[in-house]
Formats: C-alpha cells, sequence, structure tokens
C-alpha cells in the first residue's frame, strides 16, 4: 500500500504542534528515516522467517546437531527488530518468552517459542517431541511478518526502540539470563547492539543538527561495545558462549551499555517526538 | 470518671449530658478529648495520607575534617552498597570522585531539581518530590582493597591495613554479596531518602560505577527519653540491646584514638583523618532463637534481655566487673559481651565504633526468615580493631545462631575539607606522581 508524504505524516502523527524547548524536527525530515527502518525491518523479518523455517526444518527431521548451530543465528534478526516485534505483545509472549516469564516454568503449556526449543536442544538434549513447537514458532514467525507488513511505525516507537533495545541488553543480557540453556547470549547481544545503532544512523543528520556531542559520545560507546564483542567472535563467524566472557569484560560492557540506555533516553526528546 | 474511658468508648447521650453539665473546669479537663470525636463531625481522612515528620529538613554538613555518617547518631534507616569501579583510566577515575562529590554536596543539603523539557527524562526520579528534603541524609565514601590494584596506579599509596576480607570459620561468604571497589553508606530518618540518593547516583554515574551488592537496614525507634533517664542503645532482630559498649563518639580524643587514622601515623599521609569501614551481613537465625530458653539467650550475650543491663549490672550504662567473676559464674566466660570486649587496660585499644541496622529481606528456601544484623564498624586500625574483635568471637556460642554471609573491608576517605576540596583528592594527589613515571 503506498501512501503519500502527507498521508504518512497524518498517519505517524507527527503534524501535531509542540510546546516543547525542544523545536520539533521538522516533519518531512522523519519521513526518510522512519520508511528506511521500516525497509530495514522488513528484510530483517524476512531473514527471521526463512532462517525459522530452516531451524524448524531441522528439529522436525530430529537433526539435533543443526538445529543447536542454528538457534543462536536464527534469533539474531529478531534481536534486533524488538522494538517493532514487541508491538504485538502476543506474539513476542509465544516466540520469546523465557522460562522465568510463566510461574510453571518449563511446565508451563503456554510456553513456547525460541526458548522452550532451547529447553528441549540445549538442556534435554533432543528434538524429540519437539515438532509442535516448532510448528508453532513458524506460524508464529509467519504471522509477525505478516503483520508488521501491514502496519505503519509509529515514529516515537522507531526512535524510541533505540534506547529500548540497550535496556533490554542492560536487563537481560549482561546477566547471561536471556539464553540460559544455550549460553548464545552474545548473538541477542550483537543483534540488539546493532538494532540500537541502526536506528542512531538513521536519525543522525537530525541528532547532528540539535547536538553533535550527543552523537560524538553515543558513537564512541557503541564502539567500546563493538570493541569488546569482537574479542568474543569465533572463527566461522559466530560467538563464543557467555560463560567464556571474562568477569573483567562483562564489567567493562556494563558501563557503555547503561550510559546508552542512559543517553538514548534522550533521543526522542532530542527530536522533538512526544 | 477515668479519661481513658472517654478517648476509647464512643460516647454515649447519657454521659455526653454529664460531660456538659461540669464546670468550666471540668470541662476544660475532658474537653481535649472530647472535641474530636463528639461535638464536630470527622475531618475527611484518606489511609494514604503521607505520614508526618518534623525532620525532613535537617541536614549534616558535607565539608569537614572527616567525613560525615561516622560519629554523627545513627537514624533510622541505613544502606550500604558496593560498587564496582568501571572508570578505564586515572582521567575516569578523577571524573568519578568528582561527580561523586557533587552528587553529594546536592544530596546531603537539598534543594529544588532543575526541571528539564518534559519530552527529555526528568534529571530527578521525583520520589521526594520536586524540591529535594536532605532529611538528615548522610553519604560516607570509603574505597575496597581491590580499588589498588593495577589499574589507576594507586598500589604504592593503599593503606597499610587494607585487605581483602578473608572469612572467619563460622562464616558462608556469598561471592554476590562481597568486597566491591567503592562503598557507600546512606543513613537517613527513611529509607526513600537513602533510595532516592543511591538512583540519583547511579543515574549520573552509568559510566563509572555498577552495583555490586547492597543492604538495607533499620533501627527501631523508641519513645523520647523522659527526664532523668538514661539514653538506652536500639535492639537488634535477637531482641538484645546492641551497642552497649560503643566509646563515646561525641569525645573527640576517644574518636582520635580509636575513630580517625592520625596524621603522622604509619599511614600514608593522604589517609589522615580517614578511618577503616569493616561490613558484616550477618544472618540470624531467627526462628532457631526464638525457640531458645530466656536464660540461654542471655548466658550467650551476657546481657539482660529486658535492661540490656550486664550480669552483675542494673541498668544498660554499668561496666560488668569481670575482675570479680574469673571463672565465668555471672558472666560466662565465652559470651559474646566478654569475647567481644574483655574489658582489661589491654584489650582496650581493640575498642571498634559501631554503627549496626537489622535487616530484613524475604524467606529463604526453607522457609526460614532471611533477617539479620548489617553490622558497620569504624576504626583506626582494622587489625587491631575488628578483625581482633572478631578473631577473639570465633567459636562463641552464638554462632549457633548467626552466618556471616557477605561484606568487605573499606577505607573511609579524609573528609572534604571546603568547595575546593573533593572527595578522593588527596588519594589521587598523593598518587599522582607514580603514575606520571608509570
Amino acid at each position: 500500500m503506498k501512501k503519500s508524504p502527507l498521508a504518512l505524516l497524518l498517519t505517524f502523527g507527527v503534524l501535531q504542534t509542540s510546546m516543547s524547548a525542544f523545536a520539533a524536527t521538522a516533519p518531512l525530515d522523519l519521513v526518510t528515516p522512519v520508511s528506511d527502518y521500516k525497509i530495514y525491518v522488513t528484510e530483517n523479518v524476512d531473514t527471521l522467517a526463512a532462517d525459522t523455517q530452516k531451524f524448524t526444518d531441522a528439529i522436525k527431521k530430529g537433526d539435533l546437531a543443526t538445529a543447536k548451530k542454528l538457534f543462536p543465528t536464527t534469533r539474531l534478526s529478531y534481536e534486533s527488530i524488538e522494538p517493532i516485534a514487541e508491538l504485538f505483545s502476543d506474539l513476542d509472549a509465544s516466540i520469546d518468552s523465557r522460562e522465568d516469564d510463566h510461574e510453571n516454568g518449563v511446565k508451563a503449556e503456554d510456553f513456547t517459542g525460541f526458548h522452550r526449543l532451547e529447553y528441549a536442544l540445549f538442556s534435554q538434549n533432543t528434538t524429540k517431541d519437539q515438532g509442535v513447537f516448532a510448528d508453532k514458532l513458524l506460524a508464529d514467525v509467519k504471522e509477525l511478518q505478516s503483520r508488521i507488513a501491514g502496519i505503519t511505525f509509529p515514529p516515537e516507537k522507531v526512535v524510541g526502540g533505540a534506547a529500548a533495545l540497550m535496556e533490554e541488553v542492560a536487563a537481560t543480557k549482561l546477566s547471561g539470563e536471556e539464553d540460559r540453556y544455550s549460553h548464545t547470549d552474545l548473538y541477542d547481544f550483537q543483534g540488539n547492539v546493532d538494532g540500537s545503532k541502526k536506528i542512531v544512523d538513521l536519525f543522525k543528520p537530525q541528532l547532528e543538527q540539535s547536538d553533535k556531542a550527543f552523537v560524538a559520545k553515543v558513537e564512541k560507546n557503541f564502539a567500546t561495545v563493538d570493541k569488546i564483542l569482537a574479542k568474543y567472535k569465533t572463527k566461522d563467524g559466530g560467538y563464543e558462549t557467555y560463560d567464556k566472557v571474562k568477569e573483567q569484560d562483562r564489567k567493562a560492557l556494563a558501563g557503555p551499555v547503561n550510559t546508552l540506555a542512559e543517553d538514548l533516553s534522550q533521543m526522542r526528546g532530542k527530536l522533538g517526538l512526544n | 470518671m477515668k479519661d481513658s474511658d472517654s478517648k476509647n468508648a464512643p460516647i454515649s447521650t447519657d454521659r455526653r449530658r454529664v460531660l456538659m453539665g461540669l464546670g468550666a473546669a471540668g470541662a476544660a479537663v475532658a474537653g481535649a478529648s472530647l472535641t474530636g470525636n463528639a461535638f464536630a463531625a470527622p475531618a475527611p481522612a484518606q489511609v494514604t495520607e503521607a505520614p508526618k515528620s518534623e525532620k525532613t529538613q535537617d541536614h549534616n554538613a558535607f565539608h569537614g575534617q572527616h567525613q560525615n555518617g561516622i560519629v554523627n547518631p545513627r537514624p533510622a534507616a541505613g544502606m550500604m552498597v558496593s560498587f564496582d569501579v568501571l572508570a578505564q583510566d586515572r582521567e575516569d577515575l578523577e571524573r568519578m570522585f568528582r561527580t561523586l562529590n557533587e552528587r553529594i554536596t546536592f544530596l546531603m543539603t537539598g534543594g529544588a531539581v532543575p526541571q528539564v523539557d518534559p519530552k527529555l527524562p526528568p534529571l530527578d526520579s521525583g520520589i521526594l518530590g520536586p524540591v529535594v528534603t536532605p532529611d538528615n541524609l548522610t553519604i560516607t565514601v570509603s574505597v575496597g582493597d581491590s580499588l589498588f590494584d593495577d589499574r589507576f596506579g594507586l598500589e604504592s599509596v593503599k593503606p597499610k591495613r587494607l585487605q581483602r576480607m578473608v572469612g572467619f570459620p563460622n562464616d558462608a561468604l556469598e561471592a554476590d554479596c562481597c568486597h566491591g571497589d567503592l562503598s557507600i553508606q546512606f543513613c537517613s530518618n527513611a529509607p526513600d531518602s537513602n533510595i532516592h540518593a543511591l538512583r540519583d547516583i547511579v543515574k549520573n554515574l552509568p559510566d563509572l560505577l555498577l552495583v555490586r551488592w547492597k543492604q538495607e537496614g533499620t533501627v527501631p525507634a523508641q519513645a523520647p527519653l523522659k527526664p532523668g533517664q538514661a539514653p538506652e542503645s536500639a535492639r537488634n532482630f535477637l531482641g538484645f540491646r546492641d551497642g552497649s559498649a560503643n566509646p563515646d563518639s561525641n569525645n573527640q580524643k576517644t574518636m582520635n584514638e580509636l575513630v580517625w587514622v592520625q596524621p603522622g601515623s604509619d599511614e600514608p599521609a593522604w589517609a589522615a583523618n580517614g578511618s577503616y569501614q569493616a561490613v558484616r551481613i550477618i544472618r540470624n537465625f531467627v526462628e532457631r532463637w526464638d525457640r531458645t530458653p530466656l536464660q540461654e539467650q542471655e548466658a550467650i550475650f551476657g546481657r539482660v534481655k529486658t535492661t540490656g543491663a550486664p550480669m552483675d549490672g542494673k541498668t544498660e550504662a554499668d561496666v560488668p566487673n569481670y575482675h570479680n567473676d574469673p571463672a565465668g559464674k555471672i558472666t560466662k566466660l565465652d559470651s559474646h559481651i566478654r569475647l567481644a570486649n574483655p574489658r582489661t587496660a589491654e584489650t582496650q585499644r581493640n575498642l571498634i565504633l559501631r554503627r549496626p541496622f537489622n535487616y530484613s529481606n524475604g524467606v529463604n528456601k526453607n522457609g526460614q526468615l532471611d533477617m539479620g544484623l548489617l553490622f558497620i564498624c569504624y576504626q583506626a586500625d582494622l587489625e587491631k580493631g575488628f578483625i581482633t574483635v572478631q578473631t577473639r568471637l570465633n567459636g562463641e556460642p552464638l554462632e549457633e545462631y548467626l552466618k556471616p554471609i557477605g561484606g568487605g573491608y573499606f577505607f573511609t576517605l579524609p573528609g572534604v575539607v571546603d568547595s575546593n576540596d573533593f572527595i578522593g583528592r588527596s588519594l589521587l594527589a598523593a598518587s599522582a606522581h607514580t603514575t606520571k613515571t608509570a
């Protein structure tokens, strides 16, 4: 569905006047980055759907080794688009909830998705009886793909997503709680950071107009995180398991991650968005 | 007629008539307790109305030779927080101390929080409202042994007795609540004031400090002293008065001997007017304690539970006479207070200044209450002080009811003397030459 720029702006709600001390970024300035972001998300959810197909195929074939290998890379694209994926809370729960989101833990009937399969593959070391969870995950991802295609992206959600992704890292990645059975947290970590950095990059011209030092500080902290993550890259392009990350590096990651969460929380305001 | 009756019981018409018929004097006596419920309609009330305190503006000086929060009277709420320092170099470390200095200055003074554009996150959590009330807050900064590793070039200026806490025989230390590069002790009239201060510091130093562990505690309040009544120590969660033998914190000479590192001592010069801080999170097995006969509890402590008096005394302030009791017939030789403070000339130099809080965290896996003592003490010499005292206590019968699970040793920095000074300045200055050559 194609929309004229004006129609887009009306949908985004960015034409409202603002009493804020920050001059709202001229609405037209937001059209390009928001539509570029939609392209980014669409590409990622397409990758996610294709990867999930292969991942779930391996499980249904009983190919444990391949399923284990595909688990972290399949999740990566989900993690990078979480701000949009999380707009659909029902799907987020069925695709990405963790054991501790459920009172009955792994036995909970509604514990499905990536982490339910992760539990079977890495903790139980089996693909047995996992077909039903594999089918459900694939169906949920396809549903996500179609819902994303049908929505207009609210600019404040897009811009706010940069901070939300760093909050994800601060809350669940630094502690190694995300992938507790496979310890492949660094893939998710990278996915969150990449997704956050993408948003900052897209809005960089607008941000630099108001605060060059802000952009420089944010980019410096992203670079620090990338540098530490790079230490744990493996030859095949993947990542070491999180238990291999030295205590010293976990702490060294905490500083820039928390500072990014703090600084990026100002991004919406700096762009004059509500 | 008993005055208390009219306070408690609804007043019947008959009784009201009788009371109204009293002379002026009688009415005046009865009046105070009647106006509220008999003659006026009750004012509207909200159960959520804030409790009242006249002490929210109480404040402590930040500037001084020594840091505050050590010899000033301990308020009702305490919190000990240990941090990992995330600074990567000395420049960052100085920025950390300067930022801390700025935040502490504001928090201990109070005042209006600057307003920012509502599209931005506010600068302050807002939990004390738009004008921060100091509420008797003190913030006391100390540094741990690990800050003096190879990161910042501080190795050569480490206080002589600063060391990583080593577990005592009865300890079951949990790695998650031990040690740290830096400790901050928050004390104020209310837990919320401490939490507000902590959140301010966390928000303002995200790239420099990471919370490692935190323990909050409280002190039960007592009714104001009646004229002639001697001050009494607060009770711990074992029901005993705690701190009875604490040295007099108003006595400057005693504090110089026992608490403050003195200029010209064998400690590095920069450390003068600082102090050693020992922190211990000591779990109490309260269910078992509550199932222990009173006489046994008192024998274990060496004090009378009700009054806090020593076994041979009448009041808490009485000094036990162990000389007359060499075999421990009155106060057992292995009782807590006798081991901790044998009251000999030689053990006077082992005295420590205690500033503990009671903590209550939740429930253990076994269904028993997770509570105990957030033990904090200060001394000029960590080895002669806490370490010697705790070593004497090793094996005491009280251990049956205690399990220390966390804490650490820290060095409390000298005070910030004026607005040109900042917390940690003397430490950085003393080590400046070592990094230039490094």
